[in-house]
This record gives C-alpha cells, sequence and structure tokens, in this order.
C-alpha cells in the first residue's frame, strides 16, 4: 500500500474548516462565502491527477459553497460527506429509493443520480433547509402529528417530494398527492401516514 | 373486556414520537451519517460463483492502488462468525465459498470510490464445485454437498432437523374426519429491503474495539463480537442511536460489522463499510422460501379433526435462524404433526425477516382452509371462525385471547358476509373478490433491565439499552416510565442503545422490546419513586407509604391537595438512581399469543391480470395498546409489507450462473404509494394480565396474515387458487384464460 503524498488524512471535518488538501479525496475550500450566480452552467475547471476533479460552487439551502469534487461523485455523497448535511439519505444509490430527494431548482430529484459537477449554479434545497429557524415547515409538523416517519430513513426523501408537490399544487387531492410521493419508497410500509401528512399541511396552509 | 386496574396519564393515547423532530429535520445521526477522524471506507467483495474452492487470491494490484490502506480475505483475517451459521462453522470470509453472493475480500480506502476501484483489482482464482439450488433437489443422495453433515440442515439444540412438533393422535383424527384433502403450497425468498444499507463503522482505542453498528440489538451485537474477536464483553462497545429499519435481518452482529472491525485493527484507522444495495440483497439474508404440503381432516360442517404438515425450507448455504413454518398457530387443531426439513442450497442465505415463520405459513394453510371451506360449501368466515385457536397446540389456556371479536369486529367493518359471494362470480373482466385469514404472533415476557436516574430538577433521564427500529420502542419506553414514574413525557430524556452507557435490552426483534425492557422499566421507576417517597416523608409530614407521585407533583393519597413539586423534594439530593433487571414469566401452563383476523376487498382486471386492493381491514388483538399512534402504523406497514410478498417479490435466481438476476428495489418491486390501499386499523383492546400496562405485541404480527387474506380475496375474485408465491399478473391471466 502506498503512501499518500502529504501523509496521514485529516478527517473530512478537518477539510471542511479549510485545513488540508490531500492527494486523494475532495476538499472543501472554503464554505458559505462564495459568489452565488446562478447563471453559470456546468463550466468546472478541472484539478487532480488525471483531471478527474473539479471546483464547482453549490447553492444549497441559500448558502453558497466552493467545493472540489471528483467528477463522479454525486450530488448525495457530496452533501453528506463534504457539506455534513446528512438529513440526505442513500438508500439505493441507484435511482430507485428516493431516500436521496432533494429539491433542486423547483423539481424533487434524486441527489445519488445528479454528479455533483452539474450542479453549478442551481438551487438546491435539502431538509436542513425547510425550517425557518427553530419554525418547523408546515409539512415537517404535520409528519411529526401523523407519525410519517416510522425508521426514518426515508423521511427527507418523503418530505422533500411532498414539499415539491405543495410547491407546485397547493391543494393536492389525495391521488395527486399518492402520485407526487410515488418516486419515494418506504419499507416499513408507512405510506398511508405519508400522504396523510402532505394532504393534513396542505389543509393547515390554506 | 377485562380492564385496566386504573387510569393513565399517557398510556393509550395517539403520542408523536419523542424523536420525531430529529427524524424530520434531518438531525437524526444514524450510523452511516457519523464521521470519524482519518475516517477510512471499506467495500466487500463477492463471488460470483455459487460453489467453489478459492485456489488463489492475489491482492497485490489493489494495495498498490493509492489510497488504499487494507485489504482483507480468508488467508489474512480467519474471523469465525458464530451467529451466521448455526450447522457448521462460518467465517468472515470462507473458503470454499458456497454461493454467489459469498463474500471473498474487503478493502478500505481513503475514499469508497477508491475501494470500489480497488475490489476490480483483487483475482480470485476459483476451482468450481457442482452447486444445487432447488432445496428437493438438494436433499437427493446424489446432490453436491454444502455442509458437511449434508443438506438437511442439523445444528444443535434449536437448530437441529428435521423439526418436529405433534399433539393428540394424527392417525385418529384422520380416521375422525368426513373428508379428508391434501394439497401443496409454494413461497419464494424474499428481502426484508429495509431503506437503510448496512454499515458499520468500527475503531480501535488500545485494545478496546467500539463498533457503531446498524443493529437491532446492542446487547447481542456485542456479546456476539466478544466471543468471536476473543474479547471481554468490557473491550466491546456497540453503539447504535438511529437505525433505519431491519425487521429481521439486522439483529446480533454480522459479517460486516466484524469486516470493519478486522480492517480497523490492520489500517489501525476507523473503518465505515458500507454495503451497495446489491449487497444488501444477496449478502445478508431474507425470508426462508417454502414447499409445504398439508393433509387436512374435516368435518362436514368444516371443524378441523386433524393436520399434518410437511414441509422444506431453502435455507440458503448457511443456517442462521430456523426455518420453522408456524401458520396453524392460529387454529384449533385437536391432533397435529408437523415435519419440517430445513436445507442447505447454493443460494442467497434466508433467516429472520418480520415475524419469521409466519406469513409463508399462514399463507399456505390459510389458503388451503379457504379451500377446503370452498369444497364443503362452507362459507369462509364460517370455516374461519370454527377453527379459530381457543387453546395453545390444542392444550394451553392464553393469557389472553380476543380472536373471535378481531374476526366479530373486521368481518362488521368490511361488511364480508354481505358483500361475499360465489367464487369469480362477478360479471365482466373486472372482478370483485373479498378475503380473509388470521394471523399473530407469539408473546412472552423475558430479561430485561433498565436505569432511571432523577435530575435535582425532578426531570428524568432513562437509560434503556433498547434500538428503536421504526416501531418507536424509544416512545414506547418513555411513556412507560412516564406512566410508571408520574413524571410528564416532556420532563423525561431518554438514552438508548449505547452498551457504555445502557443496560442491557433483548434486541428489538421478535416483538419482545415492550414484554421484556417494559417491566425493568416499570421495576426501577418503583425503585426510585420509593427513594422519592422517603425523601419527602418528613416535609410532608406523611409516611412514605401514604404518597403518590403525579404530573411531577408528590402528594398524600388521602388528600391530593397537599402536594409539593418533585422538584422541591429532590433538589439537594443529587442524583437520584432507580434500577432494575427482571425477569417474569407466565405460569407453567399458560401461553401467550396475540392475534388478528385480516380482511380484503380487491378487483382483478382478468384482461391485465391485475389486482388492486379496494378495502382492507386489520382487526388486532395486542391486548392494551400503549402508543395509538405509533402501533397504528405498525399494523399499517406489516400490511404494506404481506401486499408487495403476495404480489410481486421474489429474489430470482438465473439457473445456470446461480447469479440472482434482481437485487434491487426495482426489480425485486417493493410495494410503493400506488399500490397501497388505507389499511383500516381496529384494535380489540383489553387488558392482558401479564402484559406492560396490559400490552402484549404489535410490531411482529400485521404482516402474518396479509398474504392469505389477499391471496383468498383473489380466489373469490376469480374462482382460482393460486398456490405459489407470488401471485403475479402473469399468473392470474394464465389462470383465468383456462
Amino acid at each position: 500500500m502506498e503512501d499518500e503524498k502529504k501523509g496521514t488524512r485529516l478527517s473530512r471535518r478537518s477539510f471542511l474548516k479549510g485545513i488540508g488538501g490531500g492527494a486523494i479525496g475532495t476538499a472543501v475550500i472554503s464554505t458559505g462565502l462564495v459568489k452565488s450566480d446562478s447563471a453559470e452552467g456546468y463550466s468546472p475547471e478541472t484539478s487532480g491527477a488525471g483531471g478527474n476533479r473539479a471546483t464547482i460552487t453549490l447553492k444549497v439551502n441559500g448558502k453558497a459553497y466552493r467545493v472540489e469534487v471528483e467528477h463522479r461523485s454525486t450530488l448525495a455523497e457530496v452533501l453528506r460527506d463534504e457539506l455534513g448535511l446528512t438529513g440526505t439519505k442513500i438508500g439505493c444509490d441507484r435511482g430507485e429509493c428516493g431516500a436521496c430527494t432533494v429539491i433542486i431548482n423547483g423539481h424533487n430529484m434524486y441527489a445519488c443520480s445528479q454528479l455533483a459537477v452539474w450542479m453549478q449554479g442551481k438551487d438546491i434545497l435539502t431538509v436542513e433547509g425547510l425550517a425557518k429557524g427553530d419554525k418547523l415547515d408546515p409539512l415537517q409538523e404535520a409528519f411529526i402529528e401523523h407519525d410519517g416517519p416510522q425508521c426514518g430513513f426515508c423521511t427527507s426523501g418523503q418530505i422533500m417530494s411532498g414539499k415539491a408537490l405543495l410547491m407546485k399544487n397547493p391543494k393536492p387531492d389525495e391521488a395527486q398527492a399518492r402520485r407526487g410521493l410515488s418516486g419515494n419508497l418506504c419499507r416499513c410500509g408507512n405510506y398511508n401516514r405519508e400522504v396523510a401528512a402532505v394532504l393534513a399541511a396542505a389543509a393547515k396552509s390554506s | 373486556m377485562a380492564q385496566a386496574p386504573k387510569e393513565y396519564s399517557i398510556v393509550g393515547k395517539q403520542t408523536p414520537r419523542i424523536d420525531a423532530y430529529e427524524r424530520v429535520t434531518g438531525q437524526a445521526q444514524y450510523t452511516g451519517d457519523l464521521q470519524l477522524p482519518g475516517m477510512l471506507y471499506a467495500r466487500v467483495l463477492r463471488s460470483n460463483v455459487p460453489h467453489a474452492k478459492i485456489i488463489s487470491i492475489d491482492t497485490s494490484k489493489a494495495e498498490k492502488l493509492p489510497g488504499v490502506k487494507a485489504v482483507i480475505h480468508h488467508e489474512n483475517a480467519k474471523v469465525p462468525w458464530s451467529s451466521g451459521g448455526h450447522t457448521h462453522r462460518r467465517y468472515i470470509f470462507n473458503n470454499p465459498v458456497r454461493y454467489v453472493g459469498d463474500p471473498v475480500a474487503a478493502v478500505a480506502a481513503t475514499d469508497r470510490h477508491i475501494a470500489e476501484d480497488a475490489l476490480k483489482l483483487i483475482d480470485v482464482k476459483y476451482e468450481k464445485i457442482p452447486h444445487v439450488l432447488d432445496a428437493n433437489e438438494a436433499l437427493k443422495p446424489d446432490a453436491p454437498k454444502i455442509a458437511p453433515n449434508g443438506n438437511l440442515s442439523v445444528g444443535k439444540g434449536a437448530f437441529s432437523a428435521p423439526i418436529e412438533e405433534s399433539w393428540g393422535d394424527i392417525e385418529q383424527g384422520f380416521k375422525d374426519a368426513d373428508r379428508v384433502f391434501e394439497d401443496t403450497y409454494i413461497t419464494k425468498h424474499v428481502n426484508n429491503a429495509q431503506l437503510e444499507r448496512r454499515v458499520s463503522i468500527a475503531k480501535w482505542d488500545a485494545g478496546k474495539l467500539t463498533v457503531y453498528a446498524s443493529t437491532q440489538g446492542v446487547s447481542n451485537a456485542r456479546t456476539d463480537i466478544a466471543k468471536d474477536f476473543a474479547l471481554p464483553l468490557s473491550k466491546v462497545r456497540v453503539v447504535c442511536k438511529y437505525m433505519g429499519g431491519g425487521f429481521g435481518n439486522k439483529n446480533q452482529a454480522q459479517d460486516y460489522d466484524y469486516m470493519a472491525a478486522m480492517l480497523a485493527k490492520v489500517a489501525a484507522q476507523p473503518v465505515k463499510l458500507e454495503f451497495t444495495r446489491e449487497d444488501d440483497y444477496i449478502g445478508m439474508h431474507g425470508r426462508w422460501a417454502s414447499e409445504q404440503h398439508y393433509k387436512v381432516g374435516v368435518k362436514n360442517d368444516g371443524t378441523i379433526t386433524a393436520v399434518s404438515l410437511d414441509a422444506v425450507t431453502n435455507m440458503g448455504a448457511y443456517r442462521k435462524q430456523s426455518g420453522n413454518l408456524s401458520g396453524t398457530d392460529f387454529y384449533n387443531i385437536p391432533n397435529f404433526k408437523k415435519v419440517i426439513k430445513p436445507v442447505h442450497t447454493n443460494t442467497v442465505v434466508a433467516a429472520n425477516y418480520r415475524a419469521p415463520a409466519y406469513p409463508q405459513s399462514v399463507f399456505g394453510f390459510a389458503s388451503f382452509l379457504d379451500q377446503v371451506a370452498f369444497e364443503l360449501g362452507v362459507n369462509p368466515l364460517d370455516m374461519f371462525m370454527r377453527n379459530r385457536a381457543q387453546k395453545s397446540k390444542g392444550k394451553l389456556p392464553f393469557t389472553s385471547n380476543y380472536l373471535e371479536q378481531c374476526i366479530l369486529e373486521g368481518s362488521k367493518r368490511i361488511g364480508f358476509s354481505e358483500k361475499w359471494h360465489k367464487p369469480g362470480a362477478t360479471a365482466g373482466p373486472v372482478k370483485h373478490g373479498i378475503g380473509m385469514a388470521l394471523g399473530g404472533y407469539p408473546f412472552r415476557p423475558g430479561l430485561g433491565a433498565a436505569t432511571i436516574r432523577v435530575n435535582p430538577d425532578g426531570t428524568a433521564h432513562v437509560l434503556v439499552g433498547v434500538t428503536d427500529i421504526g416501531t418507536g420502542a424509544k416512545s414506547t419506553m418513555a411513556i412507560i416510565a412516564s406512566e410508571a414514574l408520574g413524571i410528564p413525557l416532556n420532563q423525561i430524556q431518554l438514552t438508548n442503545g449505547d452498551t457504555d452507557v445502557t443496560p442491557y435490552s433483548v434486541g428489538e426483534s421478535g416483538s419482545r422490546t415492550t414484554a421484556f425492557t417494559g417491566p425493568a422499566v416499570v421495576a426501577a421507576a418503583e425503585d426510585v419513586r420509593k427513594q422519592i417517597f422517603a425523601l419527602a416523608s418528613a416535609p410532608m409530614k406523611s409516611k412514605p407509604e401514604e404518597l403518590d407521585l403525579r404530573d411531577g407533583q408528590v402528594f398524600r393519597k388521602a388528600d391530593s391537595a397537599q402536594r409539593i413539586a418533585l422538584g422541591q423534594i429532590v433538589k439537594d439530593s443529587g442524583d437520584l438512581i432507580g434500577r432494575a433487571t427482571t425477569n417474569p414469566n407466565f405460569p407453567k401452563e399458560m401461553d401467550g399469543k396475540c392475534f388478528s383476523a385480516h380482511f380484503a376487498e380487491v378487483e382483478v382486471d382478468t384482461w391485465t391480470g391485475h389486482v388492486r386492493i379496494t378495502r382492507y381491514v386489520a382487526a388486532h388483538d395486542s391486548g392494551a395498546i400503549l402508543n395509538r399512534l405509533t402501533a397504528e402504523s405498525q399494523i399499517k406497514g406489516g400490511v404494506v409489507q404481506g401486499i408487495g410478498m403476495a404480489f410481486s417479490e421474489e429474489l430470482l435466481i438465473d439457473k445456470v450462473t446461480a447469479i440472482p438476476i434482481n437485487p434491487n428495489y426495482r426489480d425485486a418491486k417493493v410495494p410503493t404509494h400506488l399500490e397501497t390501499p388505507e389499511v383500516e386499523v381496529i384494535f380489540v383492546e383489553h387488558y392482558d394480565p401479564y402484559g406492560v400496562f396490559g400490552g402484549k405485541v404489535v410490531g411482529e404480527p400485521p404482516i402474518t396474515a396479509a398474504v392469505a387474506t389477499i391471496a383468498n380475496a383473489i380466489f373469490n375474485a376469480t374462482g382460482k387458487r393460486f398456490k405459489e408465491l407470488p401471485i403475479t399478473p402473469d399468473k392470474i391471466v394464465r389462470a383465468v384464460q383456462v
């Protein structure tokens, strides 16, 4: 096993603090202080050995993050491992279960199926961005009241799909709610509760 | 109906989970969310052949890949995995490999992508051994031998084979019958498919191993790890705070926990080992497939006189669990005999999945009884009511039994008698059907432990070893503590799932948490209440036994106006500690069970084979319900898992290569929002004298009756009996076109 060029890697958290930049892996160069012009499109600078890395700006929950990522890193991986936003879960990592659902430019999408380098300039909303300070989003409150989470692993994704639906259609009927959440699997089988929570949140915000 | 001895403050209400806020804001830290300083990422390489000797394994290229820190395999990491197999010694890496998916090597690297790259650089040379995939084939004398003792899976004690049970006089029972029927029902291997992929983080500190596991039982995981790594229990810490589902396949320690520990040892760095979704489908286990041959003797009115069951269950390459079939439990059978052969094949391992021995055999037996009723011209409702269990194993009384009320209330709610019709009687291509079945699960108490600390301000801290796999166990424990202490729920903090901090728990499996740990929480509360009343005695000018505590107020029983806030009483006392280890049991000649009766209406489109469930009613006898909100969710969810098993789920294995071909959500077809009907839940509530606050069992039962209920509704719609799961559209179209 070859030693890395710069010695033992520090934790990813210490990267977050901007301490190091190992030869391997991705590094957050700084957090929350870079321009957030969303019109840039995909024009990453390449870096790293073999040009397989890029530095991009991610706009997440209203904050801009400048991150160096591997080209093959998914948005879900970067949110979780680099930005510490672990509310977005990875259930299948192949676009089937919806645990990683986030809202990108107003649409609910699987973060495991989006490369991070495609996200330059996009507006990304994760479950951590829903509450306004201590004030939960009405959908989160409804998920508590209606027992939306059993094991809770799919919950972030269910909530984000529900939120995307309510953003487009504030008064869905039950069939529309089901359809809106249909890309989100819940193996606990708590579908009745999740649909009820979306309908309750819609009723509340009238 | 038996009543509770007193009015409760919080037991029996609709209480949101105590950790719901964390779960809806993304703040809940599941095992995979944790990052430790210097942590490496690990991946597993699996066998792509079903049965082979590993001749050589060359890891040199993988080791040279920059970022790779450790590579382990059967030669350099020969760690036994005791709970992984009970018929022959199983290691975390085995040679020979015995199924496609058997782990061959694991790699830890600075990044998960590098670990994945490294797997492709490992060169394994296999010498193939003949293999067998079918359980019946595996029992033939000339079949390739998978275990040293042969393919009938013979282990010790609970893992002996065949599994045999009998009572009464089976021959006499068949002689007493007016009619005798025989038939065979088949179920397939289905995966637990919990959303959280398996993950384990291991680190070593001066000879002490800490495993952040995704486990249903931190205590039993610790015991397993200590045993297999030859460490004292004090040198092993297992932590699991939030857990993303398991349904029986994350109990105890698993091979990936051991691989993470070994990689962490070799690399001298913490290691996070993650399964892919495919790993999860083939690398752990699913529900055992079965072939069930029943012979049933009945009187002309439908009364059962005798039942015999001969079955084989396919346990895959290793015997992790029993392989039993217990779907006959819910019926009154005077003469009974079963012989079940758990069998090894070169396929994915089968073991526990929610109510392990039940849904597959409830499907078989309740389908068959429904068929027998049809042959006799007896209405299924009469058939199930007539033969419902009234005693355990034909003789022992139950601690409580409200199965009759489940049948009555459920059938009334759905309108069974009015809606039932001659099978296949609906005109037109879309046919209506209605069906029912009985289910349930054993209820028994057992060993538990709890510690309660009352803080100087009168708030309380409850420590329990339980994990919360989604049932709401943390909330249930807090509710029990609140009720037993007399301290409001919002003044109770609960710490769970950390063997260095929390006391023993049986593990959240077998619907045992409430029945095992609940009594310990109650006893610990009583212990600390005694200390509180001793302290309050002087200021309240009363004897301790004259005092009570409710809503955080200590008061005189004789005059509740005389009261002092708990925080006043204990403010100068440091922490008061209540503790208990309890091990209650039933009286000898008694058995415990919870029961259910499920009812479904379906519409079967005979042109497309598509089935829509239009109504579903689940009536349950779970004793008293401690939290109606979470209990109802459990019932709803169990039914949905049954829907998947009934309609679509089956792990398909290619007959030539032995490679599983659908190890993922899309192809395994787990149910989605779109197929799920509203599940109407009825609790036939009563106070069971042996349950905590009268409660019995909630989590395991709801899946048991669901599959058979749907199958029987499809029979009523089509007049065709489906004897093999899953009941897919192609099977329906083929059957109705005959």
